[in-house]
């Protein structure tokens, strides 16, 4: 087994497609994705005014939506017409408008209405700008009230009161700033590392037949000198995993550190049990590569399985939409896909600090996926002895 | 070959190649339906929370009954304190705790400012997002009643003297200033409408770069021959011609059949949207015969293009905004056809715009077309001196597609 090993490294060492899918594709998108989002929250987004008042309180509310961290007023506007065309044009992600006779009707209590326009089919901007927006105009009512009370001999602390009587404060459990990058590169990264690592495993086994290299490789593996022995394709199969699961672990646990120890994400369970998660989704990850590859024989029927399956985990894994809001039946399916088990882990072990225990279900799968080599051994040898390569 | 022939060759293999049929028909078909069936609900509704009410007392009960109500937010359980609540938080039966001070009532009864407290699980931003809109839509109609409610000498009501004020009067003093939101276009902030377009953009070009890719390599693998240069000229003319046939009906059934299926924006006007997909498919085609061209294994196309597709969504800047992307990726960004093509689709079929406001990236789309194409043929041209010297003194092969 341990030649057998030998021979892999070698041949991934050998292999420059092998680096790329083990070491420079996976790298390239953590740079990537992590660089990109590196501001955290998005901040200083262009909106439009529309001021038909041109009074001094008008533009001073210009001013304030401009001082917010989100919004950058980014330019002003004759009408809501000509800023929803702006915003058709992806000019400004959102406008603000403030009708003609504002601040007459403020000072003579006559309720003016002011309005503001977001658009959701950008949803990340429209959210925040709404928050933003939604603020400022809440503090514009404040403010109206506020003169009105001072007028009348209200003090200062009994203000507050009056103005805003309950508060509510927002506690973002482990990502109090509300960081992107944490909240997506967490899971999107060790997404992309498995994609890599399922074709890596797929590539590998199909490789063999595809070269005509797997009888050489069962050969080398029939110590006892019988090539169609379960022992044989066992060992042929384990000391090829072995050694791409050794590359694998050791760039997963590049990026682990690269994301807890360089970047700071947050990580209360600590790195060394986020390193054992990181290993434990790499040999899951192995463990379906090898489900695909042996169910589909062929190297390119192999490689479809995985890129289908592979990228609707991103969306299935509940990371971004909730599993609670998705069909039923859909529910049901998350669990085939390991970075559903992994987002689990993640979420429970380092966002909130519990102990990997409480969450042992979902590591259990984990190990449940990386087993699934064990029932394919007697499969990948025929595969290996008795399939010829058609392109 | 002649320009007729290599287009009738390359229809019939993409509808006899397995992976190419795979790719060009069969994931266009099926795949935008499964995301959309992932997403179709739109919005997290009735978020699960557990409500921590230190003061019990009727107007607590009052927040918690409101919150309970509003869309977003599902009150499950009450527990007598934090420790407690926490246990919910860590089966994950709850996504947040809402905590009411046992001063609220007294406060609010002697003008005093009081602090709700939420704590918000941060596995998903829109669990945050709805726990905190509840919330905040909650405190603010309280908010407003307080300001006006007859609490036995109500601080404010006395200071603005409006105690037995009329209704107007109240009205005015609980919001000075009236605001609406509105949200454009989609309406709901619905997830589905909000991420779907964007990948089916994306759908459209991965599945015809590897569909490229994969007969490329077929063709490769097996030797297929033509024997001059203007032959490979005429031949690739016909195979572009043949992939923009199939990838036009695709194209319609998952930019125009797959939203009306699932309700999605789609105010746009039909004939714009057709003269921005023109570039788009010339530019990705040339894009795929350029990558298509390199590699010597004709599986080794997924191994390029698959992985691409979830750094590509973000590229494009419709999830992350790309007004907040450094400026390198956002340069980056442009060489990629996905880019523009999701932006303008999304611009021109879910926002109503017209051919003209998407100018930038329907000219950037004929820019990256005419680039493209110049790629491709030094792509197709190395491939075919690489060829000739292998070759050399026996008859001509090349390896283009």
């Amino acid at each position: 087994m341990f030649r057998i090993f030998l021979r892999e490294l070698r041949r991934l060492a050998t292999t420059p497609l092998c680096w790329f899918m083990l070491v420079g594709g996976p790298l390239f998108c953590a740079i990537l994705l992590t660089t990109m989002m590196q501001d955290g929250l998005p901040s200083d987004l262009p909106v439009g005014m529309v001021d038909m008042d041109r009074t001094s309180t008008s533009r001073n509310l210009s001013r304030n939506i401009d001082a917010f961290q989100i919004c950058r007023v980014s330019g002003h506007y004759a009408s809501v017409s000509e800023a929803r065309k702006a915003m058709q044009r992806g000019e400004i992600y959102a406008f603000y408008y403030i009708p003609e006779g504002t601040t007459r009707k403020l000072q003579a209590q006559q309720q003016p209405i002011v309005s503001f326009y977001t658009n959701p089919q950008y949803l990340v901007a429209a959210s925040l700008t709404y928050k933003d927006m939604r603020m400022m105009s809440e503090l514009m009512g404040g403010a109206a009230t506020r003169s009105v009370l001072k007028a009348r001999g209200v003090g200062n602390e009994q203000l507050m009161g009056m103005l805003q009587p309950i508060v509510i404060d927002c506690h973002p459990i482990s990502n109090p700033s509300l960081n992107y990058n944490v909240y997506l590169s967490n899971i999107l990264l060790p997404g992309v590392f498995s994609l890599f690592f399922l074709f890596m495993t797929v590539y590998g086994i199909g490789l063999e037949i595809k070269e005509n290299t797997a009888d050489e490789l069962m050969l080398s593996a029939a110590i006892d000198g019988r090539m169609t022995s379960l022992g044989t394709a066992f060992r042929a199969l384990f000391g090829k995993l072995a050694a791409q699961g050794l590359v694998m672990h050791l760039v997963s646990w590049l990026l682990m550190a690269y994301l807890y120890g360089v970047l700071h994400f947050p990580c209360q369970c600590g790195l060394p049990v986020m390193l054992l998660i990181a290993s434990l989704f790499v040999v899951a990850s192995q463990g379906m590569g090898v489900l695909m590859i042996c169910a589909l024989p062929g190297l390119r029927m192999g490689l479809s399985f995985a890129s289908l399956w592979g990228v609707i985990s991103f969306s299935i894994c509940g990371m971004s939409f909730p599993a609670m809001a998705m069909p039923e039946w859909v529910q049901g399916l998350t669990v085939l896909f390991p970075l559903r088990h992994y987002y689990l882990l993640y979420v429970n072990c380092a966002l909130d600090g519990y102990p990997i225990l409480n969450v042992w279900p979902f590591a259990l799968a984990l190990v449940g996926f990386a087993l699934l080599p064990l029932l394919f051994v007697r499969r990948f040898g025929r595969i290996m002895l008795h399939t010829a390569y058609a392109p | 070959m002649t320009i007729n022939n290599s287009f009738a060759q390359t229809i019939r293999s993409i509808f006899t190649d397995g992976g190419a049929l795979l790719f060009c028909i069969v994931v266009p078909l099926v795949y935008p339906v499964l995301y959309s069936l992932i997403y179709n609900r739109e919005n997290v509704r009735e978020v699960p929370v557990t409500v921590v009410d230190e003061c019990r007392s009727p107007i607590s009960r009052d927040y918690i009954r409101r919150l309970d109500a509003t869309a977003d937010v599902r009150v499950t359980g009450h527990a007598p304190d934090m420790l407690t609540a926490q246990e919910g938080i860590k089966k994950r039966d709850v996504y947040g705790i809402v905590r009411i001070p046992s001063d609220f009532h007294d406060a609010l009864m002697q003008g005093r400012q009081t602090h709700v407290q939420c704590y918000c699980d941060m596995s998903g931003m829109l669990y945050y997002k709805a726990i905190l809109t509840a919330n905040t839509d909650v405190s603010l109609a309280m908010n407003a009643e307080v300001k006006v409610a007859d609490l036995g000498g109500n601080p404010v009501a006395m200071a603005s003297g409006i105690n037995g004020g009329t209704a107007e009067q109240r009205g005015v003093l609980q919001h000075p200033v009236r605001y609406e939101a509105v949200s454009l276009f989609n309406a709901q902030s619905g997830f589905a409408s909000f991420l779907i377009p964007a990948v089916l953009v994306l759908v459209i070009q991965q599945t015809m770069l590897l569909g490229i890719g994969l007969l490329a390599g077929t063709r490769r693998e097996r030797g297929v021959r033509t024997s001059t240069e203007l032959g490979a000229l005429s031949t690739l003319t016909g195979v572009a011609l043949a992939f923009i046939a199939v990838y036009i009906p695709v194209s319609a059934y998952v930019l125009c059949v797959v939203p009306a299926m699932f309700d999605l924006p789609q105010i746009g006007s039909l004939w714009h949207l057709a003269m921005l997909m023109l570039p788009f498919l010339v530019a990705v085609f040339n894009l795929g015969i350029t990558v298509a061209t390199l590699p010597r294994h004709r599986e080794t196309i997924f191994l390029l293009v698959v992985f691409t597709s979830v750094p590509l969504l973000f590229l494009t800047g419709v999830s992350w905004p790309g007004a907040a992307m450094p400026d390198f990726w956002r340069y980056f960004a442009m060489i990629f056809p996905s880019t523009h093509g999701a932006n303008a689709y999304i611009r021109i079929y879910a926002m109503g715009a017209t051919l003209a406001d998407v100018r930038h990236e329907y000219l950037m789309l004929w820019a990256l077309a005419a680039f493209y194409a110049f790629t491709a043929w030094l792509s197709v041209r190395f491939v075919f001196m690489k060829k000739r010297t292998e070759n050399a003194g026996h008859a001509v092969e090349t390896a283009e597609i």
